[in-house]
C-alpha cells in the first residue's frame, strides 16, 4: 500500500516537473545566502549585488564580461579636453518600474544621494571626484569634476540611477526596490525566495527574454546541487570549484567559466606588533605556497595573484615580478630573525566563516607554522568577524574580497592613508604619492607605470598577502542560453537569456 | 480540577515572563551588534548616522527601558519590525510558521500512525531473539542524527528516482501536491525518532495489557482476545504517549531547525539562525519568545489531558 | 526479557562504550596519522590500506579525525552533562531538601529554563558565547540541568518524608551527612541511567551545533563538523561524510543502549519510561 503511493507521488512528481519546465518562463536560480537588503546604494554583500546589479538597476555605464565600459543607461558621452568636465546623453524611452520617465534629474539626484553624509552609501568614495552635477536638458547630464578622474567611468556602472523622490529615504529601497532594469521587484520572502518579474516597459528591443527571475535561497551546498541536476533549478550562479567539479558531466548541466575579480587574502594589522615591521609581513609572503593553496582549496581551478586580478589583463603584473611569490620557508625564518621578533612567532588569525575560506585558512596555517610562526585559527560568527575588521582588531585575517575593474576603486580605499576600508591602518608615504597622482593621469601608460610600482611595493610588505584568484564558475541547465558568467559576479547578462 | 488549572495557568504566565526576561538578556549579551552589521562592509558611515541607527534600534536606551518598551508592545501583539525588511515581525513569523508546523506535525502523524502496528508487532516477536534485535534496532533509530539522514535521502532519491522535487517549499494551498511531495523526505528524516520512540510506548502497553486482569476476565467470558488486548494496550499506552508528545515536541521544533537548513525549507529555524546571524533584535526576540511559548503551551495542554485521561492524577 | 538475555544486552553495552572511550582517549596512540597532517595529493579518496576509511578535502586521514573527534565529543559532553549533573543534582537536592521558598525559587527557574527548546536555547548561548566546542558544552550543561533537577528533586522528595531520613534527623545527624550518606546513595541508580541517556543526546545536540558551525571549529577535529564539511564534497566523496554519520550514530547509541540495558537491570520498574 505504502509503496504503491510512494510510486504514484513519484510518477505524479516527474510528470509536475515536466510540465513545468516546458510552460515556465520564469528562471529558478539558486543562491547560497539570502540579500540583507536591495538597496543599490546601501548594499555590501554578494547576494545582493548578483540580484539588484544589472537586473533591478542599471548605471550610466555598464560592463560586459570582459569588464570593458560600455554605455548603459547613458547611449553616449563626451570627456572635456582638460578631462574635468563630462557630457552624458541619456537613451530615450526608460521608464522606472513606477512608470515614470527616467530623466536627467532623477541621475543628478542619484549623484546626490550617494555623496550624501546622511544615506552615508559605501559607494560614496567612488564618486569623490565629482563636484557637481547638473541636469542640462532632461536628457543631459553635466558632471563637473574637482580634478580628472581615470577610474570614474567605470565607478559609474556601479552606481544604480534611482527615482529622484528616494534621494533622502534611507529605508524604502531597501524593502522595495524601483529601477529601470530588465525586471522589476515583485516579491521577497526572506529566507525563502525573491521574486523578479519581467519589465514589459524595458528600453532594450526584445529584452528581457525569460518572464522572471526567482532567486530561491538554498544554504546547503549539496542541496543546491540535487536541485540543479534534477532540474528544479535551471541556474547556480558564481559556485566554486569544489561545487562545479561535482556537477562537471551532470545529464543536461553544463557549466560557464572565468576568472574571478574577487581574491583570497590575508590581512594583516600593522598598527600592532609583529606586522608593524615590513620584514615580518614579507615573511608571511615567503612562507605561504599559493600553487598549494590552488591546489587544494579550489581544485586546481584558480591561480595564484598579486593585488589586482589576472582578469585585469591591462593592469595586472606577472607574479614572476614579485620576489617574494617563490615558496620558501627558510627565507621565511630568516626574515623573522632579521626583524628580531621571538619565534615561533604568536598570532591569531580571524577567519571568515565560508567554507572555502575556512579551508584556505587551514592550508594557511599549516604553511605559516612551518616557517616559524605559530597560527591560531578564531573561526568567527559573521557579524563579530565584520565588527573585528571594521574596528581593526585581529592580527591577521582570512577572508575573500570583491575586487573592482579599475585599480584606483580598490587601491585608493585599501592602501592610502586614512582610506575608508583601510582596516589594516597601513601608511606610505610612497604609495600614497603614486596613487594621488595615478587617479588624475589620463595617459593609460603613465597610470599603468604608476601601478606597477603600487602592486610591486604592496606585494611583499604590503598588509594583505594576496593569495587567489579562483575560476568562477556558474552551473546551468543545458537550456539555458545567452547568460555568460562575469568576473565581476553581476548577473546582467541574464536580460539577454533564454530557457 | 478548576482550582488546578488555575494554578497551572499562574505557573505558565511566570513561566513565560521568565523565558521573556532571558531571551531579552541574552540578546543583549550576544556580541557585535545590529547596527555594525547592518553596514556590512561599508566603512563610509558618519558619527551622526551610526547614533541614529542605534537609537533607531533602540540601543541608546538604559536595559530595564528597553525591555519594558518592548515588553509593554508585545503584550499588545506589537513585536515591532524586522531590522532589515522592514516589515512587522510578527508577518514575517507567520509565513515561517507553516512550514515548520507542516513539518512538525507530518511528523509525528508518521511517526505515532507507524508505531501502532510497528509496537504490536514488537510485542508479539517476545522473548525470541527478534526481540533484542528490535530493541537494538529501536535505539539506533532514536540515536540516528535526523540532518544525517536527510542527507542520504536527497541522495537516494536524487540518484534511483531522478524528477522529484524534494527540495524547497511550496505552500499547500496552491500546490497540495508539490508540497506533500517536498515534506516527504524531511518528515521521515524527523519521523524516525519518533517512530522508535512510540513503537516502544505501544510495545510495553501491550505487554501490560496482555498480563492484566481484565483480561483474563474478557478471556474466560470469551470475549475476543484480540479486541480487548487492542483496546486496553492502546488505551494504557495513550497516557506514557501524551507525557511524551511534549518531549517529543522540543525534540522536533531543534530537529527542524537542522533538517530546513539540509532541505531548503523556509521554517521558523532557519528564520531564527538567520535573525541572530544578522542580530535582528526584535525578530529573534519574538522568534524565540513565540517558538518557547507554543512549546510551553503544548506542555500545558498535555498536562492538562494528562490530568483527565488519568483521574489517579486530580487525588 | 530473560535476566541473562538482559546481562548480555547490558554487558554488550558496556563494551560498546567502553571500546569507543577506549579509543577516544588513546587516539594519540592508536591514531595512525597526525590529524592535522595535510597531503593535497591524496584527498578525497575513499578507503585504501594507507587509508583504511579515506581522506577528507585537505587529505587527512579520515579514521585518525574520527579518533579525535571521538575525543572531541566525548570530552565535550562529559564534560557538559557531568557539570549539568552536578549543578542541577545540586539544585534539585537542595530543594528538596529544604522545601519552602527555597524550593520555590529554584523549581522556578528550572521551569523557566526547562521551557526552551534544547536547540533553541542552545543556539542563543552559543551566540553570546561565540562559536567554540566550550560554548557548545556549556550550552548542553545550561541546557540540562533543569532535567537533572527536575528529575532528582522528585524521588528525594520522597526519600526527605521516609521515616528513614527523619529518623537520622532525629539523632541528630547534619543536613550534609543525610544528603551524602542516607539520600544520594538511594538515588544513584537513577542518576547513572539518566546520565547514559543524556549523555547519548547530548553527542546529538553537539554533532547538531557543529553541523550548524555553531560548535567545534577546524581545523580541530569533530564529527558534527566532519560531516558538515565534507556534505560539500558528497559527489566527489561521501567517505568522510558517511563515516562520521556512523561514528555520531556509533556513539550516541552505545550510551543510550547502555541507559537502556542499565535501567532494565536496576529497576525494572522504570520500564518503558524514556
Amino acid at each position: 500500500m505504502f509503496r504503491s503511493v510512494l510510486r504514484g507521488a513519484i510518477g505524479a512528481g516527474v510528470m509536475m516537473a515536466a510540465m513545468a519546465s516546458a510552460s515556465a518562463q520564469v528562471l529558478e536560480i539558486g543562491l547560497d545566502n539570502g540579500p540583507t537588503g536591495l538597496d543599490p546604494h546601501l548594499i555590501t554583500a554578494f547576494p545582493s549585488f548578483m540580484v539588484v546589479n544589472g537586473n533591478i538597476y542599471e548605471g550610466l555605464t555598464a560592463v560586459d564580461k570582459d569588464l570593458k565600459i560600455i554605455p548603459g543607461l547613458a547611449e553616449s558621452w563626451n570627456v572635456s579636453t582638460d578631462g574635468k568636465t563630462y557630457t552624458f546623453k541619456l537613451r530615450s524611452g526608460v521608464k522606472f518600474h513606477d512608470g515614470t520617465d527616467m530623466t536627467a534629474e532623477d541621475v543628478v539626484s542619484t549623484i546626490r544621494r550617494v555623496q550624501s553624509k546622511d544615506i552615508a552609501s559605501p559607494l560614496a568614495s567612488r564618486l569623490s571626484a565629482i563636484d557637481s552635477a547638473k541636469a542640462v536638458d532632461p536628457q543631459t547630464v553635466e558632471l563637473t569634476l574637482k580634478e580628472p578622474s581615470a577610474p570614474l567611468l567605470s565607478s559609474l556602472a556601479t552606481i544604480a540611477i534611482v527615482p529622484s523622490e528616494v534621494e533622502t529615504n534611507k529605508d524604502i529601497l531597501q524593502k522595495t526596490p524601483v529601477g529601470t532594469g530588465p525586471f522589476k521587484f515583485q516579491e521577497w520572502q526572506p529566507n525563502g525566495f525573491i521574486l523578479l518579474a519581467k519589465n514589459d516597459a524595458y528600453w532594450q528591443k526584445g529584452a528581457p527574454k525569460l518572464s522572471g527571475l526567482k532567486f530561491n535561497i538554498v544554504p546547503e551546498s549539496a542541496t543546491r546541487q540535487v536541485g540543479l541536476v534534477n532540474g528544479q533549478y535551471a541556474l547556480l550562479p558564481n559556485i566554486d570549484a569544489a561545487t562545479a567539479l561535482q556537477l562537471k558531466g551532470k545529464p543536461s548541466v553544463k557549466l560557464g567559466e572565468t576568472l574571478d575579480l574577487a581574491y583570497m587574502l590575508i590581512g594583516m594589522n600593522v598598527s600592532k606588533a609583529p606586522f608593524d615591521n615590513p620584514k615580518v609581513r614579507e615573511a608571511v609572503n615567503y612562507a605561504i605556497n599559493r600553487q598549494e593553496i590552488v591546489d587544494a582549496a579550489l581544485f586546481g581551478a584558480g591561480v595564484p595573484g598579486g593585488p589586482l586580478s589576472p582578469a585585469l589583463k591591462s593592469w595586472a603584473l606577472d607574479v614572476k615580478e614579485f620576489p617574494c611569490y617563490k615558496p620558501d620557508p627558510a627565507k621565511a625564518q630568516a626574515l623573522l630573525k632579521e626583524a628580531g621578533v621571538a619565534m615561533p612567532v604568536t598570532v591569531t588569525m580571524n577567519v571568515l566563516p565560508r567554507q572555502d575560506v575556512k579551508d584556505i585558512a587551514q592550508v594557511v596555517q599549516e604553511q605559516l607554522n612551518k616557517a616559524g610562526f605559530k597560527v591560531e585559527l578564531k573561526n568567527q560568527e559573521q557579524g563579530q568577524f565584520i565588527q573585528d575588521w571594521r574596528n581593526s582588531n585581529f592580527d591577521l585575517f582570512a577572508s575573500i574580497n570583491a575586487g573592482s575593474p579599475d585599480p584606483d576603486e580598490y587601491f585608493y580605499r585599501t592602501f592610502r592613508t586614512g582610506g575608508s576600508t583601510n582596516v589594516f591602518k597601513y601608511s606610505n608615504p610612497e604609495i600614497d604619492q603614486l596613487l594621488d597622482k595615478a587617479r588624475t593621469l589620463s595617459d593609460q601608460a603613465a597610470r599603468k607605470t604608476a601601478y606597477d610600482q603600487v602592486q610591486k611595493t604592496l606585494a611583499c610588505t604590503g598588509p594583505v598577502a594576496h593569495l587567489t584568484y579562483g575560476t568562477l564558475f556558474s552551473a546551468m541547465r543545458d537550456k539555458l542560453q545567452g547568460y555568460d558568467v562575469m568576473p565581476n559576479r553581476s548577473l546582467s547578462t541574464l536580460k539577454n537569456a533564454s530557457y | 480540577m478548576s482550582r488546578i488549572l488555575l494554578s497551572r495557568l499562574i505557573d505558565l504566565v511566570v513561566v513565560l515572563f521568565g523565558v521573556s526576561i532571558i531571551v531579552f538578556l541574552m540578546i543583549r549579551l550576544i556580541p557585535g551588534d545590529a547596527v555594525a552589521i547592518m553596514l556590512g562592509a561599508n566603512t563610509e558611515i558618519t558619527p551622526e548616522r551610526m547614533a541614529e541607527l542605534n537609537s533607531r534600534v533602540g540601543l541608546d536606551k538604559p536595559i530595564v527601558q528597553q525591555y519594558l518598551v518592548w515588553a509593554g508592545a508585545a503584550l499588545r501583539g506589537d513585536f515591532g519590525t524586522s531590522l532589515w525588511t522592514g516589515r512587522p515581525v510578527a508577518t514575517e513569523i507567520i509565513t515561517n510558521l507553516w512550514p515548520t508546523l507542516e513539518l512538525t506535525f507530518l511528523s509525528l502523524l508518521i511517526g505515532a500512525v507507524l508505531a501502532v502496528p510497528v509496537g504490536c508487532w514488537m510485542a508479539q516477536t517476545r522473548g525470541s531473539g527478534m526481540d533484542v534485535a528490535m530493541r537494538i534496532g529501536a535505539i539506533a533509530g532514536l540515536t540516528i542524527p535526523s540532518f544525517w539522514l536527510g542527507i542520504v535521502l536527497i541522495l537516494l532519491f536524487s540518484a534511483f528516482v531522478p524528477g522529484f522535487s524534494s527540495l524547497g517549499y511550496v505552500p499547500f494551498s496552491e500546490d497540495p501536491f508539490g508540497n506533500l511531495q517536498r515534506m516527504l523526505l524531511p518528515s521521515i528524516a524527523l519521523a524516525l525518532p519518533i517512530l522508535a520512540n512510540l513503537s516502544r510506548l505501544v510495545r510495553s502497553a501491550m505487554l501490560d495489557a496482555l498480563g492484566q486482569d481484565y483480561v483474563r476476565t474478557a478471556r474466560a467470558k470469551g470475549l475476543s482476545e484480540r479486541t480487548v488486548v487492542y483496546k486496553h494496550a492502546l488505551r494504557n499506552a495513550l497516557i506514557p504517549f501524551l507525557t511524551s508528545v511534549g518531549i517529543m515536541t522540543g525534540y522536533l521544533l531543534g530537529g527542524a531547525i537542522v533538517v530546513e537548513q539540509v532541505f531548503a525549507i523556509p521554517g521558523l529555524g532557519r528564520l531564527i539562525l538567520g535573525a541572530i546571524a544578522e542580530r535582528n533584535y526584535p525578530l529573534i526576540q519574538a522568534t524565540i519568545l513565540v517558538v518557547t511559548a507554543g512549546f510551553v503551551l503544548v506542555n500545558f495542554v498535555v498536562d492538562f489531558l494528562y490530568i483527565v485521561v488519568d483521574p489517579r492524577v486530580r487525588a | 526479557m530473560s535476566r541473562l538475555a538482559k546481562n548480555k544486552l547490558l554487558a554488550f553495552a558496556i563494551v560498546l562504550v567502553a571500546l569507543q572511550v577506549i579509543l577516544a582517549l588513546g587516539a594519540p596512540w592508536f591514531a595512525p596519522y597526525d590529524p592535522m597532517a595535510q597531503s593535497i595529493a591524496r584527498r578525497l579518496k575513499g578507503p585504501t590500506v594507507l587509508n583504511w576509511l579515506g581522506t577528507d578535502q585537505l587529505g587527512r586521514d579520515v579514521l585518525t579525525r574520527i579518533l579525535y573527534g571521538y575525543r572531541t565529543s566525548l570530552i565535550a559532553c562529559v564534560l557538559a552533562v557531568g557539570v549539568a549533573l552536578l549543578a542541577g543534582g545540586t539544585l534539585g537536592l537542595m530543594a528538596a531538601y529544604y522545601r519552602g521558598w527555597l524550593d520555590r525559587i529554584i523549581m522556578r527557574v528550572m521551569d523557566v529554563l526547562f521551557a526552551f527548546p534544547v536547540m533553541l536555547l542552545a543556539i542563543g548561548i552559543i551566540a553570546v558565547l561565540g562559536p567554540h566546542t566550550y560554548s557548545a558544552a556549556a550550552a548542553i550543561a545550561v541546557v540540562y540541568t533543569p532535567i537533572f533537577a527536575r528529575l532528582l528533586r522528585g524521588p528525594a522528595l520522597v526519600l526527605c518524608e521516609s521515616e528513614y531520613v527523619a529518623g537520622a534527623k532525629a539523632i541528630g545527624a547534619s543536613d550534609k551527612r543525610i544528603i551524602f550518606l542516607h539520600i544520594l546513595p538511594n538515588l544513584a541508580s537513577v542518576i547513572l541511567v539518566q546520565t547514559s541517556l543524556l549523555l547519548s543526546a547530548a553527542i546529538l545536540v553537539e554533532a547538531s551545533l557543529s553541523f550548524l558551525g555553531l560548535g567545534t571549529q577546524p581545523p580541530t577535529p569533530s564529527l558534527g563538523l566532519m560531516l558538515s564539511e565534507g556534505r560539500n564534497f558528497l559527489q566527489l566523496s561521501p567517505w568522510s561524510a558517511i563515516f562520521a554519520g556512523f561514528a555520531i550514530l556509533f556513539l550516541s547509541f552505545g550510551f543510550n543502549l547502555l541507559g537502556d540495558a542499565l535501567r532494565d537491570t536496576l529497576d525494572p520498574r522504570l520500564r518503558g519510561q524514556s
